[in-house]
């Protein structure tokens, strides 16, 4: 599988995680899986790149964290999207997808 | 079982970046992990040093710096570029003040250079002056550090850029600043007007540290 350079990665998170908390709400070692298996392990979150941006998405309001006990009796911080979260992705989409656009034009690169 | 909060603490607890809540965080997260690996079928032992393996050596470093450089840029301008923008202004309006004053002795001689003395010890004042201020903006331990710190950054940075240009346009124009000059003067002016200032106002931030948790309780 080609790794992904760091800056690309980076930028593409907030997408990514944003537009799996649409979906549910989920804790932060949910999301880095299911982020790992939707992506064929291109993108994979380490602890190091995950929390910060966690938190950096919390601090923006873009998500919201609560402490969550599961059936089993365990504790867990879930992260649940905002309506302040939900409006930046059709911006962030639109970025990424003007984003690829250029590139194809410049690589005549073309979606499979 | 492991215990990962004890994990958490005992490895990320750094400037109190690290709060009851993240340590329990980042231990559910190991957590998950080390069981996602038990079923993977992975021996207990290496189950665990896979999960260890995320904390540990480069990750470990890379995270606490993550985390204290998120922690330093959260609300930078109020928390830590104010504060230390009028620590610095109170540095320099000493200094400035006492070298207007000509009551001696205000340097110290050291090795053919001067060093300033009493401006050291008024560098508390501005140290914990940068502290308060980023307090009162709700600034963490470490962006009232980094407030109080500030000066001495610039002017290290400010000190850096004068010897390399200075350095650099001397070599071309004369032959007067003779290497033993150099020299002299790169082993006094970083520690008199860097390291030693930096030391001085963390002395000052510390003290406002300590007198601000005694008068709270």
């Amino acid at each position: 599988m080609p790794s992904v350079n760091a800056q690309i990665k980076r930028g593409s998170a907030e997408l990514a995680v944003l537009t799996l908390l649409a979906g549910q709400p989920l804790h932060g070692y949910e999301i880095a899986k299911q982020i790992e298996a939707q992506t064929g392990g291109v993108l994979r979150f380490d602890m190091a790149s995950l929390y910060p941006m966690l938190h950096r998405l919390e601090r923006k309001s873009w998500v919201k964290a609560e402490w969550q006990t599961l059936p089993n009796g365990r504790r867990r911080r879930c992260y649940r999207l905002t309506a302040s979260g939900r409006k930046q992705i059709a911006p962030l989409r639109a970025q990424w997808r003007a984003f690829f656009r250029a590139l194809q034009r410049v690589t005549g690169f073309q979606n499979a | 079982m492991p215990d990962w909060k004890q994990i958490v603490r005992k490895n990320l607890r750094v400037l109190g970046v690290c709060s009851p809540e993240f340590t329990e965080e980042l231990a559910a997260h190991l957590e998950d992990s080390y069981e996602a690996f038990l079923r993977e079928g992975l021996p207990a032992e290496v189950a665990f040093q896979h999960t260890m393996g995320q904390i540990e050596g480069r990750r470990r470093v890379w995270l606490v710096m993550r985390f204290l450089q998120e922690e330093l840029m959260t609300g930078f301008i109020r928390k830590v570029a104010l504060p230390g923008l009028l620590t610095s202004v109170a540095a320099g309006f000493f200094y400035w003040a006492l070298a207007l004053d000509h009551t001696p002795p205000k340097l110290i001689w050291l090795v053919g250079g001067q060093l300033p003395l009493w401006w050291w010890c008024l560098l508390p004042i501005c140290g914990a002056l940068g502290a308060l201020l980023s307090q009162r903006n709700r600034g963490s331990r470490l962006q009232r550090i980094a407030a109080s710190l500030l000066p001495s950054w610039v002017m290290g940075t400010f000190i850096l850029l004068m010897f390399a240009v200075g350095f650099t346009f001397s070599g071309l124009v004369n032959h007067y600043w003779s290497l033993s000059d150099r020299l002299e003067s790169m082993g006094l002016v970083p520690p008199g007007f860097v390291i030693i200032p930096a030391a001085f106002s963390l002395l000052g931030a510390g003290i406002a540290e300590v007198s601000t948790k005694k008068s709270a309780a």
